[in-house]
């Protein structure tokens, strides 16, 4: 590549200040390219955007579904963050969640008459539980057999799927074919400040999983694992154990999330049939994205979840006012997600100017 | 049709190698002995902070053998990399056969008959030799006649002697066998002169006797060779007409080789008289730290590489394992660190059956290892010096209390320990990327020594390092021993064992030929116990 | 029974034409993880096209193009721009999601009769053969001749076939691009011929069957051909599991899961000890790695 005045300088180790720039700069490229398409729609973007957030941070209207769905997709965050330390590509957030829906509905439907107090705890447990859970497999087949992560939790991810399709047709079936039963009262979950208290747990985990990152003897050894899985070896740190752990605690949050999505949001109450658009969809893709996009910072996930959520129910809006197709706002994570592939470039190159005669 | 293609190929290819063809059929018609080949005049290049060529003038003839000695960093790569097209001098002309020529790539010097045998293969390890040989060659055409192609090789080693099974895959060759696969390839294109890069540093004794003998039978011809190299000077010296030395970048003495002696030569590479005799201290052996039985170990492929080792270290006691590397040792150091499990045998570390434990269990113990590599798994770039000296900190109970890691006496312990080994970078939170190689292996010794281990491994410590990093890291060994450290090293360089070991072993082919303490060590008898010989020597 | 049969080789040639690409792009040392959004884009835009020009050809050229336009896209991210392979894959398969949800969602449903895919002697569609006779091509191309040699070496060790003047970059290229042509032609197939439908992502993670199915082939097309034959015929049971098995008294839901645990089972075994260290010997030295000039 020879453009005049320019030349291609190769990266040694990159800043952290600069891995913001770049970060920042994908997204607004990303932005700029999604508003071409919403010309091409014959929608004028700046309108579109100005529509987008006013709905999603206005009190009255969509702030609380926007807070909601941004904790819940900081959940899914957070579980992709912390495998990916150790170098593990967790791509069954679905799955987990799935996992955790069918732990914490177990024990609500089991024990429904016993107190909130009681109830709830025992579904986050069971829930947390169940997506640990499976977590570990796919955690125990990479650090023990080398097994690609990747395709296993994406296989995992289906089976679950059919799982939950199978248990709301079958035994947990709802009054139609595309819902489960619904919770009982006292499983829901009680409210702070008109939202879940799920948002107050979610965000205490992302202060936890930093650091542990950052101070705790694990995160060390999960940090080394991902930056050199032989040098760790060589360190005396166990595979096995690093990958199942990292993967456990991911499972962990992504089956909490369950509970949040379904005992937290008065929409659903219940388990809605898996391929309901509005439920689960994207989960796992926006987790990755806001993930690699932050640079696997739990802290910096929460402002970057909270955009993302507003602009996810802010594109629901406006897609149902502007008559928009939908799906808008998966054509929007697509288009950011490319975008931050293109830029990951200048994670190996600088472009500088050259200054006088090189 | 063939010749469309042909043609479509000449106008898709960017290189002008049209042109390189005909020139090579003047390079190549009528090629007599004696005549000058190529020749540099002022060849000059530059890098940041260094000459490494200085206005270098060399010829060479064809059928002659001209060697090229200079220390590491007297410019022979630079200068090797430019006769091969792989840099381009900032001054100087290049002739070839009295034509002026400029080299654009490597490709233009293969298209004029100038071949590269490199120290680090160039080769591709799971596929056959022959497919090694024939790749990439514009005559092996589209859909390859494996059969011809085979007789034309056959014929070339019969020609120049070479004892090949062009069928095996290369990483079933031994070493030697592999350079010959090279030489084969450069042949193959025509190659009339051939550039060696180290030839003889990786082969055993019997290998080397071999590979000379085929060079002087393709230097009756008209090939002509040059070897660029640094040790072993004897070896190649008895082979060459000619011998050119570099030094600082400059040539320094050209000399006849009948008309060379060894002292001469070396006082020429260095520039001073050479006498490097290391101070052993005198130290009084303590408690046997290490005893291992009949250890057995698999190499990463599945066959078995270490075959039954015993002997013991004690403390203050330096213990050298002399070896070509492929014989077992690499196998036998990781698993004496627990990184390899044992197929068989024992390991007591002080006192203790540690056959099954785990690496951390081994560090805890009092185990230090020094791994050959030091980029990505002694060291890790990414991370600061901290975090790398804190790989040997974090299973402490001093240092990492309660699951926390307790940063600010890691970080005390880095800057003491950042200074007391001298590694050269602005502040402890410099990434480790930045450093250099000699610096990294101070930041190794940084790591692992501070710790006090009762045993320290050390495999390959001073692989590539320059002079002065590499006389650091053995007055370092040798005061670890002084304070009682067991110490195993792991050596290619004979000399470097001789020195510094109380008791030497050559391995090969996965079992120790003998042990020998120092006083009685004889380096031609270590150095054919390296390469197989004297194997009925045992006891 | 026959249905069965005819539908199972079906599915296998779904997976064969996603998997031979992608085999080809991995001995070639490029990991194409995005086989599942190739499969997305050739189904949707195939369906598209064909909805619009009731050509069902011209929507079998266009879901082709249009893979092999992601493939190249993949390419460019991973060799010229030097981005994580892994990373540059999933950005394609996220990207297909999105693009084709919004995209083609509105046009769910089936194909008018008049283009229903051909079917030799009603029942076994021509492309079955074609597939297999790609894989015999893609076989012999790379044991028999030159060129596929230099994709090996690529894929190998690609600095060591650059010195021996072979162009790294135009290989990569040309092996992730005909990759990307395969799975949207997969894709296609899947669309316009199995379904004759759309719906919203259609292709319910047969793309990331196609992927693991090339390491469980130790990167042998004839190995392959056997792979793709099983699955398909494990794919089409779980979705009509009556025509072997009836009265099996399993829920519908638990049987649809079974290729994808298939998969986990396959992919565990080779992973073992023994069989790893077979399999490691055949997995292209190169993959996944970027290649750094210099």
């Amino acid at each position: 590549m020879n453009l005049p005045g320019l030349k291609l300088e190769k990266v040694l180790v990159l800043t952290g200040r600069e891995a913001v720039k770049i970060s920042v700069y994908s997204i607004i490229v990303g932005f700029v390219i999604f508003s071409i398409f919403l010309l091409l729609e014959g929608t004028n973007p700046i309108d579109a955007y100005k529509h987008i957030f006013s709905f999603a941070f206005d009190p009255s209207l969509g702030l609380v579904p926007t807070i909601h769905r941004a904790m819940f997709l900081l959940f899914a965050t957070l579980a992709f963050i912390l495998p990916l330390k150790a170098g593990l590509w967790n791509i069954g957030m679905e799955g987990q969640l799935y996992l955790g829906t069918v732990g914490a509905f177990a024990v609500a439907y089991a024990w429904g008459d016993l107190p909130s107090g009681v109830l709830i705890p025992l579904m986050l447990i069971a829930a947390g539980l169940f997506g640990a859970g499976y977590g570990a497999l796919a955690g125990f087949l990479r650090g023990k057999l080398g097994v690609n992560e990747i395709v296993v939790t994406i296989m995992l991810n289906l089976v679950a799927y059919w799982l939950i399709l199978f248990l709301i047709q079958g035994p947990w079936a709802g009054p139609t074919e595309f819902r489960s039963r619904e919770l009982p009262a006292s499983a829901i979950a009680p409210e702070i400040w008109e939202v879940p208290f799920t948002v107050f747990l979610v965000l205490a985990i992302s202060v936890i999983i930093y650091f542990l990152s950052a101070r705790s003897n694990i995160g060390y050894q999960i940090k080394t694992f991902g930056s050199s899985s032989s040098a760790a070896e060589h360190a005396g740190m166990n595979p096995l154990k690093i990958s199942i752990f990292v993967m456990v605690v991911g499972g962990a949050i992504a089956g909490l999330s369950a509970y949040h999505m379904w005992a937290g949001n008065p929409t659903f109450y219940l388990i809605p049939a898996p391929q309901t658009y509005k439920a689960v969809g994207d989960f796992t893709y926006w987790g990755i994205m806001v993930g690699l996009i932050c640079l696997l910072n739990p802290l910096a996930a929460i402002p970057m979840s909270i955009f993302v959520g507003a602009l996810k129910e802010g594109t629901s809006a406006i897609v149902r006012r502007l008559r928009l197709p939908v799906g808008l706002d998966l054509l929007l994570l697509g288009t950011l997600f490319l975008t931050f592939v293109a830029f990951q470039f200048f994670h190996r190159y600088r472009i500088k100017r050259i200054r006088g005669k090189g | 049709m063939p010749g469309l293609t042909q043609k479509i190929r000449n106008i898709v290819s960017r290189t002008p190698r049209r042109r390189g063809r005909r020139i090579r059929k003047i390079l190549l018609e009528g090629i007599k002995r004696g005549e000058t080949i190529l020749r540099t005049k002022g060849i000059t290049k530059k890098f940041p902070g260094v000459v490494a060529n200085n206005h270098i003038d060399f010829e060479i003839k064809a059928g002659e053998i001209h060697a090229v000695l200079g220390e590491n960093g007297a410019g022979k790569t630079t200068l090797m990399n430019i006769l091969f097209g792989i840099l381009r001098p900032d001054k100087g002309e290049i002739y070839v056969r009295g034509r002026r020529v400029e080299f654009k790539s490597p490709l233009d010097a293969i298209d004029l008959g100038i071949g590269m045998v490199h120290q680090h293969r160039k080769l591709i390890p799971a596929h056959t030799a022959l497919e090694n040989i024939v790749l990439g060659h514009p005559k092996t055409g589209k859909i390859p006649n494996m059969r011809r192609a085979k007789e034309e090789v056959k014929e070339l080693c019969r020609k120049y002697g070479f004892k090949i099974d062009l069928n095996a895959r290369v990483w079933q060759l031994s070493a030697g066998e592999q350079q010959l696969v090279e030489i084969l390839k450069a042949l193959y294109r025509g190659a009339k002169l051939l550039i060696l890069d180290e030839p003889t540093s990786v082969l055993t004794p019997l290998e080397t006797e071999k590979f000379l003998k085929s060079l002087r039978i393709m230097a009756k011809g008209e090939l002509a060779i040059i070897p660029f190299i640094t040790h072993k000077l004897p070896e190649v010296l008895s082979v060459s007409d000619r011998v050119t030395i570099l030094r600082r970048g400059k040539v320094v003495k050209r000399l006849k080789t009948r008309k060379a002696t060894m002292k001469a030569l070396a006082k020429h590479m260095v520039g001073r008289e050479v006498l490097f005799r290391l101070k052993k201290p005198k130290v009084k052996m303590g408690k046997e730290v290490l005893r291992v039985e009949n250890l057995s170990a698999l190499s990463d492929r599945g066959i078995l590489a270490l075959k039954g080792v015993s002997f013991s270290i004690r403390g203050g006691e330096i213990f050298g394992i002399a070896g070509i590397s492929g014989n077992g040792q690499h196998e036998l150091a990781e698993a004496l660190a627990g990184l390899r499990k044992a197929k068989g045998g024992k390991v007591i570390f002080r006192g203790k059956d540690i056959t099954r434990a785990s690496t951390l269990e081994r560090l805890k113990m009092g185990m230090g290892y020094i791994p050959p590599e030091r980029v990505g798994v002694g060291t890790i770039g990414g991370f600061s010096l901290v975090d790398n000296i804190a790989m040997n900190l974090y299973f402490d109970k001093e240092f990492s209390k309660r699951g926390l890691l307790d940063y600010k006496r890691i970080r005390k312990h880095t800057e003491k320990a950042i200074s007391e080994f001298d590694v050269m970078a602005p502040n402890i939170d410099t990434k480790a990327a930045h450093l250099s190689g000699g610096n990294l292996q101070k930041l190794i010794l940084a790591r692992v020594i501070p710790r006090t281990p009762r045993l320290l491994i050390a495999n390959l410590p001073t692989h590539g390092l320059d002079v002065g990093a590499t006389e650091f890291v053995r007055n370092r060994l040798m005061a670890c021993k002084k304070e009682g450290m067991g110490i195993l090293l792991i050596s290619e360089d004979l000399d470097e064992v001789l020195q510094m070991s109380d008791r030497i072993t050559p391995i090969y082919d996965g079992k120790f030929v003998d042990i020998i303490p120092a006083k009685k060590a004889r380096k031609e008898s270590i150095g054919a116990m390296m390469a197989g010989a004297a194997l009925k020597k045992s006891r | 029974m026959w249905s069965f049969i005819a539908r199972s080789l079906e599915i296998s040639t779904i997976f064969l034409l996603a998997a031979i690409g992608e085999l080809l792009d991995q001995r070639a040392g490029v990991l194409n993880i995005g086989v599942e959004g190739l499969m997305l884009f050739g189904a949707a835009s195939g369906f598209v096209t064909a909805l619009w020009t009731g050509s069902l050809l011209l929507g079998f050229v266009v879901g082709t193009a249009l893979g092999g336009i992601f493939g190249l896209l993949h390419g460019f991210f991973s060799i010229t721009l030097k981005a994580d392979q892994v990373v540059s894959g999933m950005g394609i398969v996220v990207f297909a999601v999105g693009f084709t949800t919004y995209w083609a969602d509105r046009y769910s449903g089936p194909l008018p009769a008049e283009l229903s895919s051909p079917r030799i002697g009603g029942f076994l569609s021509p492309m079955f053969f074609l597939a297999v006779a790609l894989v015999f091509i893609i076989w012999f191309v790379l044991s028999k001749t030159h060129l596929g040699l230099k994709i090996k070496s690529v894929g190998e060790d690609p600095s060591v076939a650059e010195a021996t003047g072979i162009n790294v970059v135009r290989i990569r290229y040309l092996c992730v691009i005909v990759g990307g042509l395969l799975g949207g032609l997969a894709g296609a197939f899947l669309s316009l011929a199995y379904f004759g439908i759309w719906g919203h992502l259609l292709t319910g993670g047969m793309g990331w069957i196609a992927l693991a199915l090339v390491p469980f082939s130790l990167w042998r097309p004839t190995m392959l051909l056997a792979g793709a034959l099983i699955f398909g015929i494990v794919w089409q049971f779980s979705i009509s599991p009556e025509a072997i098995a009836p009265g099996l008294g399993i829920p519908l839901g638990i049987i649809r899961m079974s290729p994808f645990i298939a998969t986990i089972i396959v992919l565990t075994v080779i992973s073992l000890p023994r069989i790893r260290r077979k399999w490691g010997l055949m997995k292209p030295a190169a993959l996944g790695k970027p290649y750094i000039k210099e």
